[in-house]
């Protein structure tokens, strides 16, 4: 089935903007992505029509409006196979998922002289937290490196496995600068085999593919509703059995049983780790999200940015300085990372903004990937179910136009 | 934007850059980058006997705003005191660069020259 781009266009209001007097070309969905009507209408309908707190009230609206909220948590386990609707967790983000696991469960099982083992490729988001747990802890972190090619070195997992000191294996479902894939149903099962759990960033590949949490083989799984046409909300998935065994991250209301002076039980799963009220219209809009999204079909969106970016680098080759990091074989989802000769990835950007074309320039919060190929940054085009060909055209139109005006 | 940004004049710096190379036995002798772009300047100066600044040379790479700037800056400050420079601030950084209307983005790579010697005047002292 082919995605009709013109019409989904049309989904979101953005588009009916101008920018400097061009069509808006939004290549920068891999950051955060547009929202479409159907998101903005069920928030602004939420507050218009029902909005009170959850989980409180005893009149109307409140029930209707923690309907909408529990709905919306069944939903998004549909989305990505989880078992148990009380394994998802709202969280602000992404980030925050896996500080909670970093902080719950890495606090409570990670030790001095363990490992943590992570990926070249990964995002700050799921670098950080397990960097400064292991200084925390004394624990060894290593990573395992990617190759010139982009692509993720997996004979190095196994002598990080043969000790069994390794407790934690974290790693990217897809890569937010290279746009690979690492095998992490390989690593899922090499981790588990020897005893180690796997904590899974899908933040780049939830938007854009049919993700599965059991068939990856994850622990844990975290990802943003922002980057998938939803406002900023964020959701970790976690086996029951491990959720249940781990202390809370946060404290407070809403996440407990009964508070007595000098002591508190838990509330269950998954209230335990939600405490405070949530992003209420955040999550209901992120309900939304799935529900368009799925109306269009992940693998009918796949297929989609496949043929995207399969053009996109087959354009971009025309600009002999230009380079494209990663792989070139392999799959490849919709994010292509670059640099010019001589060109410096801010000028890049800022040049595009003239012709209408949003690319995002920067390390992208991977910096320690940018060191390994020894550039200091990037300029990335990021595609989305909004971009086509066409927008493929306009962008090496406009990187022309970079090195006419730059590139003496 | 775009064209206001990207005008002949500081293209004319970006490429042939005033002042570019170091100072040997300087005064002022420091290094900074833009960690979240990535833009490196390495700065040299040498006072007069008066305290002004007399002569001033960048090297480094970054991207057209980080390098013009830091290109104009080594002319802009010669002759100016200690005081002068550490009360400098954007506005007088665009003015600098004729004007130039700049994106809050880029505003760091437009002071980092600035940045860089107010921080190696800092640490002379």
């Amino acid at each position: 089935m082919q995605l009709d781009v013109a019409a989904i266009r049309q989904e979101f209001p953005i588009f009916e903007r101008k920018i400097h007097g061009k069509r808006l070309v939004f290549l920068d969905s891999a950051a955060s992505s547009q929202k479409p009507r159907a998101v903005i209408d069920a928030m602004m309908r939420m507050y218009t029509h029902s909005y009170a707190n959850v989980h409180r009230g005893l009149y109307t609206i409140a029930e209707e409006v923690t309907e909408a909220y529990e709905e919306t948590r069944a939903k998004i386990a549909r989305f990505i196979n989880a078992p148990d609707p009380a394994e998802i967790i709202n969280v602000r983000n992404a980030t925050e998922g896996l500080n909670l696991v970093a902080y719950s469960w890495g606090e409570t099982h990670v030790h001095a002289g363990d490992r943590i083992v992570i990926t070249e490729m990964e995002h700050h988001a799921n670098l950080v937290p397990w960097q400064q747990l292991a200084l925390r802890k004394g624990a060894q972190l290593a990573y395992i490196p990617v190759t010139d090619a982009g692509e993720l070195q997996l004979d190095a997992l196994p002598p990080l496995l043969a000790d069994g000191r390794t407790k934690v294996v974290a790693c990217s479902v897809m890569s937010n600068v290279l746009g690979a894939l690492p095998p992490v149903t390989r690593i899922a099962e090499m981790a588990h085999a020897a005893g180690a759990l796997v904590v899974m960033d899908g933040a780049q590949a939830i938007p854009h593919r049919a993700v599965d949490v059991q068939a990856l083989g994850a622990d844990f799984l975290a990802f943003s509703g922002h980057k998938m046409c939803g406002p900023g909300v964020g959701i970790l998935w976690g086996r029951r059995e491990l959720l249940e065994a781990m202390p809370p991250f946060l404290y407070g209301g809403d996440m407990i049983r009964t508070v007595k002076r000098h002591y508190a039980k838990w509330n269950e799963l998954p209230y335990k780790f939600e405490a405070g009220t949530p992003a209420i219209a955040e999550v209901i809009g992120l309900g939304a999200a799935v529900d368009f999204l799925s109306a269009i079909g992940m693998d009918v969106i796949h297929a989609h940015e496949q043929e995207v970016v399969a053009y996109a680098l087959e354009r971009l080759a025309e600009i002999p300085t230009l380079h494209v990091l990663g792989s070139s074989r392999g799959e490849r989802n919709g994010v292509v990372s670059f640099w010019m000769d001589n060109i410096h990835p801010h000028d890049i950007a800022a040049i595009l903004d003239g012709d209408g074309v949003c690319v995002r320039a920067g390390h992208h919060c991977a910096q320690p990937l940018h060191d390994r190929f020894n550039l200091p940054a990037t300029a990335r085009a990021s595609f989305y179910i909004y971009n086509d060909k066409d927008d493929v055209d306009a962008l090496v139109k406009a990187l022309h136009n970079v090195v006419s005006i730059l590139g003496r | 934007m775009s064209s206001d940004l990207y005008r002949e004049q500081l293209l004319d710096h970006y490429h042939n850059p005033d002042n570019f190379g170091a100072l040997e036995h300087a005064d002022v002798d420091i290094e900074m980058d833009n960690p979240t772009c990535g833009d490196v300047i390495h700065l040299t100066a040498r006072l007069d006997s008066a305290g002004r600044i007399a002569e001033v040379m960048f090297e480094g790479q970054g991207c057209v705003i980080s390098m013009a700037s830091a290109s104009m800056f080594t002319e802009h400050v010669k002759g100016k005191t200690l005081e002068e420079i550490s009360a400098m601030g954007l506005t007088e950084i665009q003015e600098m660069m004729g004007g130039v209307k700049l994106s809050m983005g880029r505003v760091k790579c437009a002071l980092l020259p600035l940045n860089a010697m107010k921080e190696g005047l800092k640490e002379k002292q």
